[in-house]
């Protein structure tokens, strides 16, 4: 019978400098898995939270610019008349500059996301819009604009001032439940990092106690852990952050160019064609090393406690 | 000067290990630490690398009390002992080099402060070609010679072994103890604990004998 010897698997050759405290262990990679995961969720939700307050912003700025006056077709009366005595009505209140009244193509342009291109809207006796621009909000009196308009028959104002409010309601409750996200995930993220140091120290036990023994301060032993552990938070909060930054591009590209492009303009109303822009990527850019830096800080106490303890 | 006044210890609610032990140990004296197994030679030693406090009495390291003495200067005490423990308790992810330098690194030398030093240092333990080798590749001798490297390369004032001689063949053992003379004649205080009657025999040393938690003196 013969048998096989097999030399043992030769580890690699290292330099005198290699770490103290080693570099691979299941706890540490558990713990890189762990910050990657929450950085990229803290990423998406700043980045999610970004993207509907500027989407709001935008909406809300055009919206603010301009009021629209309604003019309903009623019987016995020329709509036509009705819209000019509107539009020269409104053009002598102070603070109002131009208004003019919306073509048939304009308004087929506005409906197109919603009813689809191609429809036939000839036939169908649609209101007249006149959009009535705003040069001096301050100097405009919108109820006295309101009361003279009201004389148009047929005619109504519309200010959007319900909806303004409406939509500042939402965007709030969106950016603080974000934050409130934000803040649920780095709460778990600093337990959890608790977790893994203190999973960490205590399996490495036998290397604490050597490093006492050949005269390590507790500063020195500390410090080769949070080596580790800041190494570890910076690796991890990076790949997260990478990746939240990739699910961005990936869904702008996914809005451009996949999707067709009526549901792809309802999206873009919604969210401004998922261009993060430059406030977003910066935000993006804060959350990595906020987390790699959360992840370092909150191990470097643990590993204080631990050492504390263990030589009371 | 290290001095035992009355000192006790008993592990937990244990009996006592060892009881009242009161003597001196002169500076640049050597001595075998002996007695049967369990008669508390690791106990002592523990006592002497103060990692373990008596249950009674006092003990004075390098002319200082050291009840109750604790960070820098419990460090500053530590980093005068060598110490080859019984199972070697090498760091199994460092190489046989980086462990020997460990002592050193510690304190804060750069690696070229040292690398001259503990090459040379392991080649005359005869581990010149095991120096990237991890400790689970070494045999129980290598191992050994490695453990005892590390606790003389800081050059320490009191050197403490623990049955250093266990695991090597005799012709080795007897190149150790010639190692541990020799840091003896430059001044390094030397306590070595060991049962191995053939070593007792051959080197002409003051023993320490521990039975039943006492301490007796033969010169
Ligand atoms: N950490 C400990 N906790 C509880 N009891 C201990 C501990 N260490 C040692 N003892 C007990 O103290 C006594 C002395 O042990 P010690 O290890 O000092 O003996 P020793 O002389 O070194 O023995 P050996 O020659 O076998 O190494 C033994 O009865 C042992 O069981
Ligand atoms: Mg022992």
């Amino acid at each position: 019978m013969t048998e096989t010897v097999q030399a043992p698997p030769q580890k690699e050759r290292r330099q005198g400098t290699a770490p103290i405290v080693p570099v691979t262990s299941v706890a540490s990679r558990t713990l890189m898995l762990l910050v990657t995961i929450m950085t990229f969720l803290s990423c998406v939700t700043v980045g999610s939270v970004v993207l509907i307050q500027k989407s709001a912003i935008g909406w809300s700025a055009d919206v603010g610019r301009e009021v629209t006056i309604e003019i309903r077709p009623m019987a016995g009366e020329v709509i036509e008349s009705n819209v000019r005595t509107a539009i020269s009505l409104a053009e002598s209140v102070p603070g109002i500059g131009r208004a003019r009244v919306l073509s048939q193509d304009e308004v087929e342009g506005l409906l197109a996301p919603w009813l689809g291109r191609g429809l036939d809207l000839t036939n169908l006796k649609l209101p007249q819009l006149v959009v009535v621009e705003i040069a001096e909000p301050q100097a405009l009196d919108v109820g006295l604009l309101s009361r003279t308009i009201a004389t148009v028959p047929g005619a109504s104002l519309e200010t959007h001032a319900a909806w303004r409010q409406q939509l500042n309601v939402m965007t709030g409750t969106v950016v603080v439940s974000g934050l409130l996200v934000l803040a649920l995930i780095l709460l778990a993220t600093i337990l959890a990092v608790v977790f893994a140091t203190r999973g960490t120290m205590a399996s490495s036990r036998e290397i604490v106690d050597v490093l006492h023994f050949i005269g390590a301060s507790n500063q020195f032993i500390a410090s080769e852990f949070q080596k580790r552990f800041l190494t570890i938070g910076v690796t991890g909060g990076a790949i997260g952050g990478v990746a939240a930054l990739m699910f961005f591009l990936a869904a702008s590209l996914v809005v451009s160019t996949v999707l067709p492009s009526e549901s792809s303009a309802q999206l873009g109303a919604l969210f401004g064609r998922f261009a993060l822009g430059l406030d977003g990527i910066a935000a993006i850019l804060i959350i990595v090393p906020v987390v790699g830096g959360l992840t370092a800080l909150t191990s470097r106490l643990t590993v204080r406690r631990f050492l504390e303890q263990i030589s009371s | 000067m290290i001095q035992f006044e009355g000192v006790g210890l008993s592990y937990g609610d244990g009996p006592p290990v060892l009881k009242n032990l009161s003597f001196r140990i002169a500076p640049g004296s050597f001595h075998f630490l002996t007695g049967p197994s369990g008669s508390g030679k690791t106990s002592l030693l523990r006592l002497l690398l103060l990692s373990r406090r008596p249950s009674a009495g006092r003990i004075v390291m390098f002319g200082d009390d050291t009840t109750g003495l604790s960070g820098d200067r419990l460090l500053a005490i530590r980093r005068r002992i060598g110490i080859v423990f019984q199972e070697f308790r090498l760091l199994d992810h460092l190489t046989t080099f980086e462990n020997v330098a460990l002592p050193l690194r510690v304190q804060g030398l750069p690696d070229s402060a040292y690398r001259e030093n503990v090459t040379e240092l392991l080649e005359w333990v005869g581990l010149g070609q095991r120096m990237e080798a991890l400790p689970d590749v070494l045999s129980g001798g290598e191992k050994q010679r490695a453990a005892i490297a590390r606790a003389v390369i800081s050059k320490s004032e009191l050197l403490l072994a623990d049955e250093p001689t266990g695991n090597v063949d005799p012709e080795l053992s007897e190149r150790l103890m010639h190692l541990f003379a020799e840091l003896n004649k430059m001044g390094t205080t030397v306590v070595v604990a060991t049962h191995e009657t053939s070593l007792l025999k051959k080197f002409a040393v003051p023993r320490m004998v521990l039975k039943d938690g006492e301490v007796r003196f033969h010169d």
